[in-house]
């Protein structure tokens, strides 16, 4: 194919070897294009082969680090030489034709980028959900089939609508109170307040889960209590419980989901002060004085005008929910009822090597993401019409 | 000659511009071997791993902390006359990590497989090298215990050699304190230990320590309890049918040995902690209450591996402080003494290294392991291994009770699939102490999830 590609790269020079003044291809520079397609091509076979060398030939260029410090010059010297020939091109195109596309021409590469690493395999994922487990053959609806009627991926879509019924709502509910009540504050107060509540914001959710395994831990009684919440309970005069193994009315996914309200209560609680700060003064002025209450103030003046950070924050708690893995995997990896979509897919693939039904799996979450994200889309752009 | 035309003009450089760039490109000077199908004729060799040649060999492995450094001492002097630098990284979610990696073409050069069925699942895809083509088959077979090798074997060609033996079906106990009260120490049936147990109730202690907690893999002590069961009610033969699914999994015989075991650990009184303790104890901790001063529980059937988990006081005293008996066979099940094992296997990905092959060849020798022998939990796979290495009479004695069993089986989840072996058998087990799935739905469910 390559072979018979050429000559049409020639064909602009050919057809623009007649111009007249009120032709379409007036400006057209032959020239500035052949350099510019050449350029490319050459500057992409050069980048090509030279990635290809430091992988398949490291012995070639010594140690690491060097090969390290040439990849960047590479990469970055010649996507900028890349950007040049592409001007080059664009520039020697008909003038008409050259202003429109230029903007394009330079969007490309960061749009193929898009295109590559988030369009292309959201495709190949739905594509694969309907192959078997190593996507060789389709299988039709087969692993849809196999899912609905898998009484885990059941469990885990209840537990994941729980999880969203409960964590984002708390989550904002906590970030709104701790916000408006450190506002309260005297400056040094607020700072170590905010401070201390956003802490656990630093730590990974693996490190948190680990944490959270220790408070939750279960000896049999009789035993030292090296659980926290266990060792309070049975001061109080209680037998000591397993706490992650109890599914009653899920207690253990709400133990789990009281993780991830302790980690992302903090960032809640950052945005939503700022929100709360950028309520202007006079307006809760004016409640005071026509006589409103502290907590009518709050409702009916500062809830109004930070409404769209609420949304803001709750919705991408909301998708950070959707996908909730870590917490569940270290803790309880699914066990006593505590199953969820992302975990379930984890499971399925790495574990069961079951490709197809993976990707139906994660094709599903998809879709329940979807019209979250369009609401969050269409939120950001009303808020920003609003400004 | 329209503006479309123009477009089209455009267009067509482009693509052809692209089409230039991708041809003409480098070709990886080492692709994989493979893809010769199923082992057989296999005339290539299996290239993945880390650079060749480079002296540094990656080991990918299950095991860290005292197990990782015991290792890596028995490889010190080994790297200091060889040249070679090894390089091993523990990994505990390894049966996850090592499909990931192989899958991303980011093989170590040598894996340590703690299950047989995550290999094959390899070997079957061509990942690995067959063993016979850097080792002698012949020898190897003739020192190491019989039948090791089976385990690891596809299609008539061996894919990895043990590096380690474990020895499963073990009874512990804290010696002092379970002599003083003069409970039995040589039971010579299922039914006598019934016994001993029943005697240790009735003192008003729970004679059981179990413990199953053991974070992603947290069920698989369960399945050993099963496959025990298996062997002792049905014989090796039925076991073996059972591990190659030639029975299904909810075999009326799976479910017996299921119920038989329900007897033993569902027992009100009987385990420590009852169902909640050994879902949540950690298996490496289970024994502890057995060593307190008034222990509050007395048996633990576990691997030879546990001595490495005891507390310190009693690792330093082990021969004084603690006891071993075989868990012994069933009075009306199999005639002879059957014991459960299982180990480490290594497999090769980096079939042309020469230095990884090296480091192969050393692994599976007898010669390894006299450092991490005298360390203590560890027992070598080899019959000619010489045992003044081991550090104690309590590793001795397993090692004789390893030589002197009628029959030896692989651990059967280690055998059986990974879905089911490593997946759906681990679960089961919970869902089954835990009791929130019946003997039948439980076995129906694992039998259900074996791929076909």
């Amino acid at each position: 194919m390559s072979t018979t590609a050429p000559p049409e790269v020639d064909e602009p020079t050919v057809d623009s070897s007649e111009p007249s003044p009120q032709d379409p291809a007036a400006g057209t520079q032959p020239v500035k294009i052949a350099i510019g397609v050449v350029g490319m091509v050459l500057t992409m076979w050069l980048m090509a082969n030279s990635f290809l060398a430091f992988a398949y030939y490291p012995q070639w260029f010594g140690n690491r680090i060097f090969i390290g410090l040439l990849a960047l010059v590479v990469g970055v010297g010649g996507a900028a030489v890349l950007f040049f020939f592409l001007n080059q091109f664009v520039e020697g195109l008909p003038r008409r034709l050259s202003e429109g596309l230029i903007p394009y021409a330079f969007l490309l590469p960061g749009f193929s980028l898009v295109v590559l690493v988030l369009i292309y395999p959201t495709i190949q994922t739905i594509h694969y959900s309907f192959a078997n487990a190593n996507s060789t053959e389709y299988v039709g609806l087969e692993n849809y089939r196999t899912i609905f009627g898998d009484d885990q991926f059941w469990l885990a879509i209840t537990n994941n609508v729980l999880w969203i019924m409960v964590v984002p709502a708390i989550t904002v509910a906590f970030g709104v109170v701790v916000a408006v009540l450190a506002d309260k504050l005297s400056a040094t107060g607020e700072k170590a307040a905010k401070g201390f509540i956003f802490l656990p914001m630093a730590i990974s959710f693996v490190g948190a889960s680990a944490i959270w395994g220790l408070v939750y831990a279960f000896n049999p009684a009789g035993q030292a209590q090296t659980g926290l919440l266990n060792a309070v309970f049975t001061a109080l005069g209680g037998e000591p419980q397993a706490w992650l193994n109890i599914s009653t009315g899920r207690l253990n996914s709400l133990l789990l989901m009281v993780i991830l309200i302790w980690l992302q209560v903090g960032f809640a609680m950052i945005l939503l002060s700022s929100a709360i700060k950028g309520v202007p003064e006079d307006t809760v002025e004016a409640a005071r004085i026509d006589g409103a209450s502290e907590v009518q103030i709050f409702w009916r003046v500062t809830v109004p005008q930070i409404k769209t950070t609420i949304i803001t924050v709750f919705i991408t708690v909301l998708i950070l929910v959707m996908k909730v893995f870590d917490i569940v995997y270290v803790l309880t990896n699914g066990r006593f009822r505590t199953e969820v979509i992302a975990n379930l897919f984890f499971k399925e693939i790495f574990a069961n090597g079951q490709a197809g039904q993976a990707a139906a799996i994660v094709v599903i979450l998809l879709v329940a993401i979807i019209p979250i994200l369009i609401y969050q889309v269409k939120s950001f752009r009303e808020q920003d019409l609003a400004r | 000659m329209t503006s479309s035309s123009m477009k089209r003009v455009v267009l067509l450089s482009g693509s052809a511009a692209v089409c230039l760039a991708l041809t003409g490109c480098l070709q990886n000077p080492n692709a994989s071997g493979g893809g010769a199908g199923g082992g057989q004729g296999l005339d290539g060799f299996v290239d993945g791993g880390t650079v060749d040649g480079d002296g540094t060999v990656q080991i990918l492995g299950a095991f860290g902390g005292a197990e990782e450094s015991a290792f890596n001492e028995s490889l010190a002097a080994f790297q200091e006359e060889s040249g070679i630098t090894v390089e091993y990284v523990p990994d505990t979610d390894f049966t996850t990590t090592i499909q990931q990696r192989v899958g991303a073409d980011d093989a170590p050069d040598i894996g340590l497989f703690p299950q047989p069925g995550g290999l094959l699942g390899l070997a079957q895809r061509d990942k690995i090298q067959p063993i016979d083509t850097f080792l002698d088959y012949e020898d190897l077979n003739r020192t190491l215990i019989t039948g090791f090798l089976d385990a690891s074997q596809l299609n008539g060609r061996v894919y990895g050699a043990p590096m380690r033996m474990a020895v499963k079906s073990l009874v512990w106990y804290p010696k002092p304190a379970y002599e003083e009260d003069g409970y039995g120490t040589s039971p010579e049936t299922l039914e006598d230990l019934t016994a001993i147990t029943d005697e240790i109730q009735g003192d008003g202690t729970a004679p059981w320590c179990i413990g199953w907690e053991s974070d992603q893999a947290t069920g698989w002590v369960g399945t050993d309890w099963i496959e025990e069961y298996m062997l002792r009610l049905h014989g090796p033969d039925v076991y073996d049918q059972w591990t190659s699914h030639e029975i299904p999994f909810n075999d009326p015989r799976v479910v017996e040995a299921f119920d038989a075991f329900g007897d033993l650990v569902k027992k009100e009184g009987y385990v420590l902690g009852g169902k909640n303790g050994v879902l949540n104890t950690p298996f490496a901790e289970a024994m502890n209450p057995a060593f307190e001063d008034s222990p509050s529980c007395y048996v633990m059937r576990q691997g030879n591996f546990a001595t490495g988990f005891f507390p310190d006081p009693v690792q330093e005293n082990l021969d004084e402080r603690v006891g071993v008996y075989v868990f012994p066979r069933a009075a009306d099940g199999y005639e002879g003494q059957p014991i459960l094992g299982g180990g480490d296997i290594a497999a090769l990905f980096n079939g042309n290294d020469d230095e990884a092959i090296e480091v192969m060849r050393f692994l599976t020798s007898d010669d390894f392991g006299a450092e991490w022998a005298s360390l203590g939990g560890w027992l070598s796979p080899h019959k000619t291994f010489d045992a003044d290495n081991y550090p104690d009479e309590t590793t001795r004695d397993m090692a004789q009770i390893a030589a002197d069993a009628d029959v030896f089986r692989y651990d059967g989840s280690d055998l059986m699939p990974n879905e089911v072996g490593g997946g759906s058998f681990w679960a089961g087990m919970v869902q089954w102490m835990d009791g929130t799935k019946t003997t039948q739905q439980v076995v129906d469910e694992i039998e259900a999830s074996w791929p076909e």
